[in-house]
């Protein structure tokens, strides 16, 4: 940990509000433009770009209902802690050399954990509004994420085995001559895979699925309803970003400036993601805990053992 | 404000939070409110490990205590009478004893924290203590670490499979078979995948 690495606390805030807030607008602009280009429909860019501002003005303007009996508290927090979480994994991701909020020496365990913490907010944004049909999505989606969870650490860990360091900077650095993806490559689609989990979208998408009416989000309206969708946006940013760090090389690259390259990195990864989520059929959630214990964990230790012996 | 300073205004608040966080546990009426409490009061704890300079060890306390409290959560709830926890409930047994108990350890700890003679050795850096940590856990502690990881999995694995040995259509080790399509008959659904027969026959057939 070396103090060029750390930003202060102001602007560092201000970035990762920043990075946050205009990328998931560009999230949800993108998605807006791939689902009515899958439908057939020929918007032009003024109407997708629009598309999501309107909704949004549109959810603030609506009433919240209530049912019997909510817990009202984790309700309205849930949706709070899930942003947070994106931003606190956000917030040890260096955005450029030099340039992270904070690039502690246990990174990867930081960004690792908030995507762990991520399923308290899964389970309460199903378990709050005392819901039958919210309560067996988020219930649906804590067993699927019970089963992802075990894969991201293993990939993780993985790829700081190389950089000989748990810092997220350390390991974008020791990605110089050959990205990770190259060198691991089980790595990153693993990851994705979590990236859909922890996003809870595409063929993951158990909370919120219509199978089961919006399921957590089932009784979510006007301003609630708006903070879950944005919150989910924010996670896929970061998420992105960290993928883009660990994976992707991060800020390394020819020519253009290195918060360029992560720009770029993070955009496609994020790119991938909502095209996937568009595009994916929803998979039940037994089917994707046996294949993740049976298949995915497997390949993830595999993953994992690979990189211990090149380490060694 | 220094680092010291606001590294002891952190201590205050984090502890307060996991003892006013520990403390509501009790008073709830909701197992899931309870659970996810009392991993407040764990994460609390973490972030002062984190204050402490053991940074890997408060940042993994953050995950494990997560990952434990969501399957506490999510296997009592299923196990218990109360579907989802959001009916009210008493969350204590015996609660005098349990609060005298407390009482006298909570007054033992704080003599020891208060009596004992702690060393005044201030950490350097997290990096060091990192490396330090794994070289105990990969080095003289490896078979002592290794062993109590391996007899955890395979308590929790057998526990999973003992607690959830009934099948789609009955305990398993009746048989699981597909009840038969016509009250009493033996006419079962070709295209199931269970083989009619054996053990699970006669089980089925008993109920007809």
């Amino acid at each position: 940990m070396t103090a060029a690495r750390q930003l202060h606390p102001v602007p560092a805030v201000a970035l990762v509000g920043a990075v946050l807030g205009i990328g998931s607008y560009l999230v949800a602009v993108t998605r807006a433009g791939v689902t009515a280009r899958v439908a057939g429909q020929r918007l032009g860019l003024a109407a997708i770009t629009v598309a999501p501002l309107r909704r949004a003005r549109r959810l603030l303007g609506q009433q919240v209902t209530t049912t019997e009996r909510p817990d009202s508290a984790t309700w309205v927090l849930a949706p709070a802690a899930y942003a947070g979480l994106a931003a606190l994994a956000l917030s040890v991701v260096p955005l450029g050399p030099g340039t992270a909020v904070a690039d502690v020496d246990t990174g990867i365990v930081v960004f690792g954990a908030a995507e762990v913490l991520a399923v308290v907010a899964f389970y309460l944004h199903g378990w709050s509004p005392n819901s039958p049909l919210a309560l067996a999505a988020g219930y649906r989606h804590v067993a699927a994420a019970l089963s992802y969870a075990l894969l991201s650490m293993f990939v993780l860990i993985a790829a700081a085995l190389p950089a000989q360091s748990l810092g997220i900077g350390a390991i974008v650095d020791s990605q110089a001559g050959l990205w990770n993806v190259l060198r691991q490559p089980l790595g990153l689609p693993l990851l994705l895979v979590v990236a859909l989990g922890v996003t809870a979208s595409g063929p993951l998408d158990l909370l919120d699925g219509t199978d089961l009416a919006g399921g957590g989000g089932a009784e979510d309206s006007g301003v609630q309803r708006l903070a879950w969708e944005g919150a989910r946006a924010v996670m896929l940013v970061a998420f992105a970003a960290g993928a883009a760090a660990v994976f992707l090389g991060g800020w390394h690259g020819p020519l253009l400036p290195g918060w360029a390259w992560m720009a770029l990195k993070t955009a496609a990864v994020a790119g991938l993601l909502v095209v996937v989520q568009v595009q994916g059929a929803r998979v039940s959630a037994e089917r994707f805990v046996a294949v993740s214990w049976t298949v995915l964990l497997p390949l993830a230790f595999l993953d994992l053992l690979a990189a211990g012996v090149v380490a060694l | 404000m220094s680092s010291g300073a606001a590294a002891d205004v952190a201590f205050v608040a984090f502890a307060l939070v996991a003892v006013a966080a520990g403390y509501r546990v009790f008073r709830t009426d909701s197992m899931v409110r309870a659970t996810f409490l009392l991993l407040a009061s764990f994460l609390a704890v973490g972030a002062i490990l984190v204050l402490l300079a053991a940074e890997y060890l408060g940042t993994a306390l953050l995950f494990m205590m997560t990952v434990e409290m969501v399957v506490m959560a999510l296997f009592m709830v299923m196990f218990m009478m109360n579907p989802a926890g959001l009916n009210p409930m008493a969350m204590v047994h015996q609660p005098r004893l349990a609060a005298g108990a407390g009482v006298a350890a909570g007054v033992a700890l704080a003599g020891v924290a208060v009596v004992a003679d702690f060393p005044d050795a201030p950490v350097a850096g997290s990096a060091g203590a990192v490396a330090a940590l794994g070289a105990e856990l990969l080095g003289p502690s490896m078979l002592v670490f290794e062993s109590a990881g391996i007899t955890l999995l395979a308590t929790m694995v057998c526990a999973v499979v003992l607690s959830a040995s009934r099948g789609r259509y009955g305990p398993t080790h009746d048989g699981s078979v597909a009840p038969p399509l016509d009250p009493g008959g033996d006419h079962r659904p070709t295209d199931d995948l269970v083989e009619p027969g054996g053990g699970g026959h006669g089980h089925h057939g008993s109920h007809s």
